[in-house]
């Protein structure tokens, strides 16, 4: 049924959102698409070399996020899984609707647990994908 | 009431070109420093440490060089103390959590309480920024960054040990890479930079001067409000890090503008003039600025973090501190 998932993590919940792509992917030949976005967006006063700082070094958390992502999907127990890791800048959400929508995924998987107060004060991916996105999405619930 | 108005419209203009001028400088006085093959290490270390104070730091050097030492050091202090109880404790409350290593709250987070409390001791003792501790917060401004220096150094070495040979040389590559020539351009925009930061920092100080008379408010107090205004990088270098989850940089902006604030924004001005202190900032001020440090790493020893709880705890102390210097030892 799906066999194009994408795998959308920040960093956040991804021994959750790992157990239940696997879960649902179980013995099928499937492509995973793990999707992280360099958030560059900082307001207008904020030095030019802080940004740039900044964006350094969440390539390379995203790097390390998508290598990790690797790992856990291309392991001999999952031999029937083909991982594919996308890194992008920009606005997450829309990011990760657009990278849906060109790649045409099956399914977007999730992580979703912030507290109200952290979803008034940071924002929520998720809510914001859920409203755009092209396919079925999972939202995984965490603690 | 029209000419509030235009000095506090022209207070934010000048704000936004000092903030924008100090963007311009660092950028490209780090170009040229490449060009003259000066490591990328140090530049990186330095660039960021000075790159949001220079705000911080011209408004005091122009504040005690033409007459307002007070405002000056008002400046400084009061940066320090907004950097920690403001800018740290709003963004711990915003992003949730800030997490720190043991590693940086041994060097930076001692290094700030130790600035603190060299300067406030100097103060209770001598009452005054002498030439001789202007010397003694420079020195010790060079050994801060010379420890920076090998810090980030023993990082890069661990990075080159973890890495393939194939990947060695392409360092190596890259570093050859990164020594530029250097153009008329960049050094047209370096002084460009400088002498905006130059005539902004003295419009600011200026209006701050005029609407400090305004509301008849000392020039030492005007100079703590007016750090609301210098330490805009440093909000939004805080803010946006620790919401995106760059723990480290949020924690170090902070200890490593306090540092600055003191150790160059005091120490090179007391290199041409004396600084007076009035004795309301040696009494209550600077001890603040000793006191909240603490607090500050006293909170975060706890589990090496900020959380939200912590972040009020800071803006609690900020709002005490001021509501108590606005309206009881104005």
């Amino acid at each position: 049924m799906y066999e194009k998932i994408m795998v959308a993590t920040m960093g956040e919940y991804m021994d959750e959102i790992i157990k239940h792509t696997l879960d649902i992917i179980q013995e099928r030949e499937t492509e995973v698409i793990g999707i992280y976005v360099v958030e560059t967006s900082v307001p207008f006063l904020t030095p030019k070399k802080v940004k740039q700082m900044m964006a350094t070094e969440l390539r390379s958390r995203g790097t390390e996020i998508l290598d990790s992502l690797r790992q856990e999907f291309q392991s001999p127990q999952h031999y029937m899984v083909n991982f594919k890791g996308v890194m992008c800048e920009g606005n997450p959400a829309d990011e990760i609707v657009k990278v849906a929508e060109e790649e045409n995924v099956d399914l977007i998987v999730l992580g979703t647990g912030k507290n109200i107060v952290d979803k008034r004060l940071l924002g929520s991916v998720s809510e914001k994908v859920v409203h755009s996105a092209p396919c079925t999405i999972l939202l995984v619930r965490t603690s | 009431m029209l000419e509030v108005v235009i000095l506090i419209v022209a207070l934010i203009i000048s704000l936004i070109i000092v903030i924008k001028s100090a963007d311009v400088f660092v950028d490209n006085i780090v170009e040229i420093g490449l060009a003259l093959g000066i490591s990328e290490i140090i530049l990186g270390v330095t660039a960021s440490a000075v790159g949001t104070s220079l705000p911080e730091f011209g408004s005091a050097m122009i504040a005690i060089l033409t007459g307002t030492p007070d405002m000056g050091v008002g400046v400084a202090i009061g940066a320090n103390i907004w950097n920690i109880g403001g800018i740290l404790g709003i963004s711990a409350i915003f992003a949730g959590l800030i997490t720190t290593q043991g590693e940086e709250l041994r060097r930076d987070g001692v290094m700030a309480f130790l600035t603190a409390l060299v300067l406030t001791v100097s103060l209770f003792l001598f009452g005054n920024i002498s030439f001789v501790l202007g010397i003694i917060l420079i020195i010790m401004y060079g050994v801060y960054i010379w420890i920076l220096i090998r810090a980030q150094k023993n990082n890069k070495n661990k990075e080159i040990e973890c890495c393939d040979i194939s990947e060695e040389t392409s360092q190596e590559g890259k570093s050859q890479d990164s020594k530029k020539s250097l153009n008329t351009k960049t050094i047209i925009f370096a002084v460009l930079g400088l002498v905006g930061l130059a005539i902004g920092c003295r419009a600011i100080v200026y209006c701050t001067v005029e609407l400090s008379t305004m509301a008849n408010i000392s020039e030492g107090l005007a100079g703590i409000l007016l750090a609301f205004g210098t330490t805009t990088p440093e909000f939004f270098t805080v803010l946006s890090s620790a919401k995106k989850g760059l723990n480290s940089l949020a924690i170090g902006t902070v200890f490593g503008s306090n540092i600055f604030n003191i150790l160059i924004g005091l120490g090179i001005p007391a290199l041409f003039v004396n600084i007076p202190v009035e004795p309301i900032t040696t009494y209550f001020d600077a001890p603040v600025m000793v006191l909240i440090t603490l607090l500050l790493l006293l909170l975060i020893k706890r589990g090496m973090k900020l959380s939200r709880v912590e972040g009020v705890i800071l803006v609690l102390a900020y709002v005490i501190y001021m509501f108590t210097r606005l309206f009881f030892i104005m």
